[in-house]
């Protein structure tokens, strides 16, 4: 299946892609325990407004992964996928409220509602694909938005604060929202590679590739795509309900907000459709645009949209895929090859 | 009982405008296999600029749709060579997420150039005329609307079937690589059809700012509507479009009769209901 399991020479022989495992072990090593020993760390040398910009870039990155990972690998464009935001963190805040529960006993409980909710949600929006599956989505998530503005015991729509909270003092209630976030950051990137270099990540890539060629081929598309929004959808849950623990207030309006979706797809298409590293770049370059230059407001927004729209027209790879022309990199050893030397000699005994 | 049928009556006739808002989306998905996530956000650019036909010339609103139609075949057209060409039937998600851009562009420009105030053009003689039949009551402005939007349906629908247009549009539906072989210029064709739908749009638009106030944001709902007259009535399928969005205007209205708020939140569950009923649409016998 994937090249790990094939001997070292055809790894070395199909090089194209230079792998840091191989060319920068010890760096590769040594920097990513590095990188997130310094993160841990941060609440205790860091101040509050990092922390609070930190949670934002967190959350919303893996919430642009679980997007990236639908649309990039599983061909499903959603443009409701701020439905499983809405779904997490009304979910972590009533179960909270209800059982008079710690928010962060509760986040786990909130992932699986989010995931029980995906499993259900696939029936009706898996009868529609392509373009009918990415608006369908979108009626789902509106759908709920109204719900929630007329349940009453949810608040309605002014929502509901998150009222087990206060038995937190302020350091450790930002330092717990803090780490939770990068948690969730940290975690959904490891499970995407590790999705991605599973049997489920080939049977994605040769979907996202060709459908007709996988289903052909045998790949159970079906089950691949399943399973796959229904692991986008928890991420996404869980992201969202973190970023309201942060914000310590759920609303139909601003939970079940396309702003979500919106950003997620900002990021993902800046960074590189169809890749890990791309919304890694991508968040980076979201977040820096938008401390440099939020404060225009519409025109902010204007200029966001038109540079997505260039960006699909001129780059649809996006930011990665002008470095990756420069110089081919493969940062987490998910890119599989063909091993072109051992296929020839066997391919006249066929048959 | 008779509020009953009132509340039939009406939920068809605002149906058959929800219809008019998705026959443009019905077109752009049918012969270009493209869908425009800005169409809610064009219908109200079309309303916007009726507004300031209005304030400039002093015009009714729609006798503004003699400048409003060609301004909106003009943009559509524009936007076509311009932006959409560059998109259509490259992947998949390259139409979604360009006019996912531009749906965010428009709406912020609108908001720029318009304040995120409402608006209306809200006409107090022709929406207090209404007629009595046999004790219902019906507006004259919501039977305007349905006289309208079935004029543009058959409009549409003989445009397809006997024109030189009509038939390359259904060539280009069946297939685009070969009706280009033929000599269907496909650029120049997308560019005519996108500004027709932009035309129809403006129809649509100007009745809509008559009946409802609408503000920069109110574009993504009036996408979700047609998008949903669209899959009801099933692809390809025109007057399937007609039927859907009057599933979805009766669906609405009669939701808001259980509780006000909840109009559009029975539109989106019959739909989701009937798309577990329905796969295909209302109107699609074969399984593709």
């Amino acid at each position: 299946m994937s090249d790990r399991t094939l001997a070292p020479e055809f790894v070395r022989d199909g090089g194209n892609f230079v792998r840091p495992i191989r060319a920068l072990r010890l760096l590769n090593l040594v920097l990513p325990p590095a990188i997130l020993a310094n993160f841990i760390a941060l609440p205790w040398y860091g101040d509050f407004v990092v922390q609070r910009l930190l949670v934002e870039v967190f959350t919303l990155f893996a919430i642009a992964l679980a997007w990236n990972l639908l649309a990039g690998y599983g061909g499903m464009v959603a443009i409701g996928l701020h439905f499983f935001v809405g779904i997490g963190s009304y979910s972590l805040f009533a179960v909270s409220n209800v059982l008079h529960l710690n928010p962060w006993v509760a986040l786990p409980i909130a992932t699986a509602c989010t995931a029980v909710v995906a499993l259900i949600s696939a029936w009706p929006m898996f009868r529609l694909s392509g373009a009918y599956f990415a608006v369908g989505t979108w009626v789902l998530a509106e759908l709920a938005r109204i719900a929630m503005l007329n349940i009453g015991w949810l608040g309605a729509g002014a929502g509901m604060p998150l009222d087990m909270i206060s038995t937190f003092d302020r350091w450790s209630r930002n330092a717990y929202v803090y780490w939770s976030a990068l948690a969730v950051g940290a975690g959904s990137l490891a499970l995407a590679v590790v999705l991605l270099r599973s049997r489920l990540g080939l049977a994605l890539v040769s979907v996202r590739d060709s459908e007709a060629a996988a289903l052909a081929s045998g790949v159970p598309v079906g089950r691949a795509k399943f399973a796959l929004w229904v692991i986008a959808a928890s991420i996404t849950g869980t992201a969202g309900a973190v970023s309201y623990i942060s914000t310590l207030q759920v609303t139909p309006d601003a939970s079940f907000s396309l702003n979500w979706t919106a950003a997620a797809i900002f990021i993902v298409v800046l960074g590189g459709i169809g890749t890990v590293e791309g919304p890694i770049i991508g968040t980076f370059v979201y977040f820096v645009l938008r401390e440099a230059f939020a404060g225009f407001g519409s025109w902010y927004f204007i200029g966001l949209g038109s540079l997505a729209i260039v960006t699909m027209i001129v780059a649809p790879g996006g930011a990665w895929s002008l470095i990756s022309r420069i110089k081919k990199i493969d940062l987490f050893g998910i890119r599989r090859r063909m091993p072109a030397v051992a296929v020839q000699p066997d391919a006249p005994k066929a048959s | 009982m008779t509020t009953l049928i009132e509340t039939l009556l009406n939920g068809l006739l605002l149906g058959a405008l929800y219809a008019l808002f998705g026959l443009g989306l019905s077109i752009s998905l049918g012969v270009m296999r493209m869908i425009n996530i800005a169409h809610g956000d064009l219908i109200v650019v079309g309303a916007y600029i009726t507004s300031v036909v209005v304030q400039a010339t002093g015009v009714h609103a729609l006798a503004s749709l003699v400048l409003v139609v060609p301004v909106m075949f003009a943009i559509g057209w524009t936007l076509q060579r311009v932006l959409l060409n560059h998109v259509v039937g490259r992947s998949l998600f390259a139409p979604i997420l360009v006019t996912f851009g531009l749906s965010i562009v428009v709406q912020n420009l609108l908001q720029e150039i318009f304040t995120a105030d409402t608006r209306s053009l809200r006409d107090e003689y022709i929406s207090q005329i209404g007629f009595d039949i046999g004790g219902v009551s019906v507006g004259l402005l919501p039977l305007l609307s349905a006289a309208v939007s079935v004029a543009l349906f058959a409009l549409t629908h003989v445009l397809i079937a006997n024109t030189h247009y009509g038939r390359q549009a259904r060539a280009v539906a069946d297939d685009p690589s070969t009706a280009r072989l033929v000599g269907v210029d496909d650029k120049n064709f997308f560019a005519i059809v996108t500004g027709f739908v932009l035309s129809a749009i403006a129809f649509a638009a100007v009745l809509y700012a008559i009946r409802t106030p609408f503000s920069p944001s109110a574009g993504p709902e009036r996408l979700l509507y047609s998008f949903e007259a669209v899959v009801l009535g099933g692809l390809g399928n025109l007057w399937g479009t007609f039927f859907g969005g009057l599933i979805i205007g009766v669906a609405q209205l009669l939701g808001a009769r259980v509780s006000s708020g909840l109009g559009p939140f029975f539109g989106h569950l019959v739909f989701l209901m009937m798309l577990l009923a329905r796969p295909h649409g209302l109107f699609v016998r074969t399984v593709r």
